[in-house]
């Protein structure tokens, strides 16, 4: 159980918390806490003996400037106490070699999976991903379900400059000159294929790659 | 782990060094009494090098290869493996060429490999034949990738448009000739073309809604097969398990069609997006469903992604028990919507090469030749 704040409390003794909601809950919870119960009736206790005191002041007492005094006290004990604060944090401590060590590790470590990755072939780094992925879906699950083609169910690919067959991240390519002619097909039986004409040789060629379910 | 450190490391010299023993990296091995010997096997400035943890192997080999039969050579097709990288995966080039007897051509392998550093002790690539056609459409070969029929209609295509390019030479002269050319080069150059990937299954990998499309036919009026109907799903730029059903109009038998297949997207464009082949049995006058359970995406490097809104089917091939085969005529493929998206054959695409790189002249003595 949270207990309310002394401010709160305070407040709820003089009648002067704001807002319903934040009323109804300090008083539901003075009516179930007798520690705060008890804190309340000693506030209202000090508030009625104030009320008493209050009384035998003088009648020309000068609110407005008393309130400016009390201001102006409690800005000068709130400065001071920073500059003491401030003169006794302790002064930064130079970091031990092992954390050197450690962060020198570190940016090396940070360099060498960088290097690693940019020199990573394509499709080496998209079954890495993917194998990644299924990694992080498999122990602590997919909160959005991403429903893009892993490259993994690609096993064919044409395009204008080679055709291709992928296989658990591994692939074999036919590359082929570009050409205006180069004529790129599929068949759904598991074949990707172009045509183009040898600009040396005249020849029609045709390279074509197949998969088919190891 | 220690073969695997030693492999590391050794990538890791490769890498310092630049190149691998590129003699090592092709292995050509053509059967005994094969039709077509190697004379030799230039690698080229094929290197294999390590790249992050992967080796990657860039090969560029130029074969030379000699007809040893007495018989004109029109097409020959190498099967290219790489065991250790993909087991369920291989590669081929064909070439189409008129070879006579003892006479040489080139091969060019172009490929390119990716695989983990730990090697195997196996070369990498293994060149084989597959299947060599002659001028009599006598044929050579295993056949495991069906190179005969592939052979055997791209051979048919050729005849077809030499018939057509002579016919329109004995009809208007070399003027007419290079009409029919030049509007040739107009139609590659304005033709659209596409990325494709082929994904496993048909399951959903994007967030458009999906939805069922009928496909529209393309009657081509002597095809020996009636596409009845046929139905895919379609989500943004993919197209899933379409389910076609023909019917053979023939009097002979069918065992191999393709349909070809022209997207819609919703800017009015049209794309020819591949083909659905089918091996089957198809008596004369009987229907038989086409299903097929893969997903086609046409990715936009860079561009606006694709909406397809529609799908064109046309039979694009046919091949009889008897093993005869069908391809469109040259009047089938006159029709407009063909002829935006339809490729050219590759002999159309070689006569216009000899157009472009020596003139009418040349393309008339070539066409002369057969």
């Amino acid at each position: 159980m949270k207990h309310p704040s002394e401010i709160q409390l305070a407040l709820f003794a003089g009648g002067d918390l704001a807002g319903y909601w934040e009323r109804w809950r300090v008083a539901r919870h003075v009516a179930q806490c007798p520690d705060c119960q008890a804190e309340v009736n000693s506030l209202r206790e000090a508030s009625e003996q104030v009320r008493n005191v209050s009384a035998e002041l003088p009648k020309d007492v000068n609110w407005n400037r008393l309130a400016a005094e009390i201001t102006g006290n409690i800005r000068v004990g709130l400065a001071a106490g920073e500059a003491i604060a401030r003169f006794d944090k302790p002064a930064a401590r130079p970091l031990r070699l092992g954390w050197n060590a450690a962060l020198v590790l570190s940016c090396a470590t940070a360099v060498f999976l960088f290097a690693f990755w940019i020199s990573l072939p394509q499709p080496q780094a998209e079954h890495l991903t993917a194998a990644l992925k299924r990694i992080r879906s498999e122990r602590i699950g997919s909160i959005v379900r991403t429903p893009a083609a892993s490259q993994d169910d690609v096993v064919l690919e044409a395009t204008s400059s080679s055709i291709e067959v992928k296989e658990n991240g591994r692939t074999m390519s036919l590359t082929h000159p570009h050409s205006d002619g180069a004529t790129v097909s599929v068949s759904l039986q598991g074949s990707a294929g172009v045509r183009y004409v040898d600009a040396d040789s005249g020849q029609v060629t045709t390279n074509k790659v197949y998969y088919a379910e190891p | 782990m220690r073969s695997r450190s030693i492999g590391s490391l050794l990538a890791l010299a490769g890498l310092c060094a630049g190149a691998a023993n590129a003699a090592a990296l092709l292995k050509i091995d053509l059967p005994k009494d094969s039709p077509v010997v190697v004379l030799s096997s230039d690698p080229g400035d094929s290197n294999e090098i390590a790249r992050g943890g992967a080796m990657l192997l860039d090969l560029h080999a130029m074969l030379s290869l000699r007809n040893a039969t007495t018989r004109r050579i029109r097409g020959v097709t190498l099967v290219v493996t790489a065991q250790d990288v993909t087991p369920g995966g291989k590669g081929s080039v064909a070439i189409a060429s008129d070879v006579g007897p003892g006479e040489t051509f080139p091969v060019r392998v172009d490929l390119r490999l990716l695989r983990p550093l730990q090697g195997s002790a196996n070369v990498p690539v293994s060149i084989g034949l597959d299947g060599v056609l002659f001028e009599d459409l006598s044929f050579y070969g295993p056949d495991k990738l069906s190179s005969r029929r592939t052979m055997t209609l791209a051979e048919f295509e050729a005849r077809r448009d030499r018939k057509f390019f002579k016919s329109l030479l004995a009809e208007g002269g070399p003027e007419r000739l290079r009409q029919e050319i030049i509007e040739s080069m107009a139609r590659q150059a304005d033709r659209p073309s596409l990325d494709v990937q082929v994904m496993r299954g048909s399951r959903a990998t994007n967030l458009e809604p999906e939805k069922q499309v009928q496909f529209a036919f393309l009657k081509l009026p002597d095809s020996p097969v009636e596409p009845m109907e046929g139905v895919a799903r379609i989500a943004g730029n993919e197209v899933r398990a379409p389910r076609l059903e023909v019917k053979n109009r023939s009097d002979r038998a069918i065992r191999y069609l393709e349909m070809g297949w022209i997207l819609h997207d919703r800017s009015g464009s049209e794309f020819l997006a591949g083909s659905v082949p089918a091996e089957l049995n198809l008596p004369p006058g009987q229907k038989s469903p086409i299903l097929e359970s893969t997903t086609l995406k046409f990715p936009q490097h860079g561009g606006p992604a694709l909406a397809i809104e529609g799908m064109t089917g046309f039979v694009s091939s046919v091949e009889f028990t008897d093993g005869s085969v069908w391809i469109p005529s040259r009047a089938d493929l006159g029709s407009a919507e063909l002829r935006r998206v339809i490729a050219p054959s590759g002999e159309e695409q070689r006569l216009v090469q000899i157009y472009r790189k020596k003139g009418i002249r040349a393309l008339v003595a070539e066409l002369d030749r057969f």
